[in-house]
């Protein structure tokens, strides 16, 4: 019970399929027994390739989908038969947010922010609040279909902010955006976390971005979730080795791959990457190999493989 | 991972968000009133709804019914129809827009991701609605009583208020319909925002008694409201009345339909968060 308390998210065996065509005979199962637990305070990495079912995932957690089976709370609520109280403590936005096109900035916020109940001199301080904090101040008379693509996201982070989220999902939020407005919404992601304590769930195509981010990652593929974890508890699990890369003379001499314990060999222009299982056991002996094969090591350095080889792995 | 338990445990606060009560349903309520009256400030195509259309429609009947000769009374009847057309129509369009403004968008999903309800939506858009149809009654007024002769206060101001408030149930019921067919079909059901005001007075005996309709259209008029606040505002014109408690039966049937309406949308709404549609209509 302790444990289940100390969750922020809790969804169990969530399943959703899509009916479409004539009489709803094509179907497309997005979630075939999904499972997350999200501990509070938070920040989860949700990663897969197109079509794994993330939307899919947090729609459902946001109360916008109704699952056809398995259970999901949020901070303890059940996202179907509570679904009101779920959606006073939470909130979302995604990378293609778009709100009604004439109305300005404070015009958006003001609306959405009468719709959880703030009113009078709360809202406009808010309202003030949100548009000084993502810096929209200067464009607070355009209209939303007049803003460019970076500050259209930035007002969907201000309206996700609106009702002081205790768990807020973030759908790709800085899908297109340039970078320096990425960095800048990645930064208040992290300060939510830090000075409110805000639970969020955070799906991604940028790798670096998760995790940077992310106390923890989870792999949704097919509607499942193959894997959750801290980012370096799962390359661990995935054994994916780490990766030698040197530099050589001659660049890639030959035997390498059928080395013990060499699991890939890769070339990047004048770098071999060597993936081995045990890297302490392994380097020693490459060396050795290497200087017996009369090669001339130039560099060598070691590094874990990075997110984007563990997703890849995953993805398979 | 046992840090995170660590920080789980420190972070636990009140929500910020405010908690239900009358001001609260106000504020969400108004909401919705003010994100309409927002849009028709800002929409030219607001004024044609508001001042073009109903002046065409009240100069043209007028007319047509001096090019009859027509009698005061008679001219009464038609213009009676001319001014529930206008006045429901605009009136429950703005109940549509709640809905459309977000389908045309593509913004559908943010105010049902909010703790808000269809009370919210309904009121505070119908309130809008309301006043735009008193505007348009007041111009409609304007022009039949400065050409055509004919005083809607004819019948007295009770009758007259009792007549406006008809229409604008009416417009509500029309309303919340037209907002389930949306949410339930997506875009192409939008046309019915327009078409089913249309249909609906037709068989309401708009500039004809419900006698001339056929008897299986008689007795879906019988079935409407509208029908029975147009029957009891004519015979403050010296018409004889078609039912017995015309009042009555235009108000219980208006409740009666009020609440079908409610249940009719939110039944959109949970088919919508089932099938998806809902998301699709924010993309």
């Amino acid at each position: 019970m302790a444990a289940a308390e100390s969750l922020a998210v809790d969804a169990r065996g969530l399943t959703k399929t899509f009916r479409g065509g004539w009489l709803g005979r094509r179907r497309t199962e997005a979630l075939r027994g999904a499972s997350l637990a999200v501990p509070r305070g938070a920040i989860m990495g949700l990663l897969g390739p197109n079509g794994a079912g993330k939307t899919t995932l947090l729609s459902i957690l946001a109360t916008l989908l109704i699952p056809d089976g398995g259970t999901a709370r949020i901070l303890g609520l059940d996202v179907v038969k509570q679904a009101r109280e779920v959606r006073r403590r939470l909130n979302m936005t995604s990378g293609n947010t778009s709100f009604v096109w004439s109305l300005r900035p404070p015009e958006v916020l003001e609306f959405y922010g009468r719709l959880y109940g703030f009113h009078g001199r709360a809202l406009r301080t808010r309202v003030e609040a949100l548009i000084e904090q993502c810096e929209l101040g200067p464009h607070r008379k355009t209209q939303y279909n007049e803003l460019s693509t970076g500050l259209k996201q930035r007002l969907a982070f201000a309206k996700s902010l609106l009702n002081d989220p205790e768990v807020l999902f973030l759908d790709e939020p800085t899908l297109g955006l340039d970078p320096d407005v990425s960095v800048r919404i990645r930064a208040q992601v992290a300060n939510l976390r830090r000075e409110r304590g805000t639970t969020i769930i955070l799906t991604t195509h940028y790798m670096r971005e998760a995790e940077e981010l992310c106390d923890e990652i989870a792999f949704i593929k097919g509607g499942r979730i193959l894997a959750q974890g801290p980012a370096d508890a799962l390359k661990r699990q995935i054994r994916i080795g780490e990766v030698i890369a040197l530099k050589l003379d001659p660049v890639e001499p030959a035997g390498l791959a059928d080395l013990t314990g060499v699991l890939d060999v890769r070339r990047h222009g004048d770098t071999v990457e060597a993936t081995v299982d045990a890297v302490e056991k392994r380097l020693p002996e490459i060396l050795r190999w290497l200087h017996e094969q009369s090669a001339v090591v130039r560099d060598c350095r070691v590094h874990e493989p990075d997110l984007e080889e563990v997703f890849v792995e995953l993805a398979r | 991972m046992s840090s995170l338990a660590e920080q789980s445990a420190a972070f636990r606060r009140p929500p910020a968000s405010p908690t239900d009560g009358l001001r609260a349903e106000w504020t969400r309520t108004w909401a919705f009133a003010h994100r309409n009256l927002v849009m028709a400030r800002r929409n030219i195509f607001f004024v044609f709804e508001l001042a073009f259309w109903p002046g065409v429609a009240m100069l043209s009947h007028g007319l047509l019914t001096r090019f009859l000769e027509l009698t005061p009374q008679m001219t009464a009847f038609i213009l009676a129809g001319t001014v529930a057309l206008s006045t429901v129509q605009v009136c429950q369009l703005d109940v549509a827009y709640v809905v459309l403004f977000d389908i045309w968008s593509k913004s559908m999903k943010h105010q049902f991701l909010t703790p808000t309800g269809i009370r919210h939506l309904a009121v505070g858009s119908w309130l809008v609605g309301v006043g735009r149809g008193l505007v348009v009654f007041a111009l409609m007024a304007a022009i039949g009583s400065r050409f055509f002769g004919f005083h809607f206060l004819g019948a007295g101001p009770m009758s007259l208020a009792v007549f406006l408030l008809g229409c604008f149930l009416c417009s509500l019921i029309v309303g919340l319909f037209v907002c389930a067919l949306v949410v339930l079909f997506g875009t192409r059901a939008e046309t019915s925002a327009w078409a089913a005001v249309n249909l609906l007075v037709m068989l309401s005996g708009i500039y004809y008694p419900i006698s001339v309709l056929p008897g299986w259209a008689q007795t879906v008029s019988r079935a409407i409201p509208l029908t029975y606040f147009l029957d009891d505002f004519r015979t403050g014109y010296g018409f004889a009345g078609a039912f017995g408690h015309p009042l009555a039966m235009g108000f219980g049937l208006a409740v009666l339909y009020l609440a079908l309406a409610h249940w009719a949308l939110a039944a959109a709404i949970t088919r919508s968060r089932r099938t998806g549609l809902l998301l699709k209509l924010s993309e």
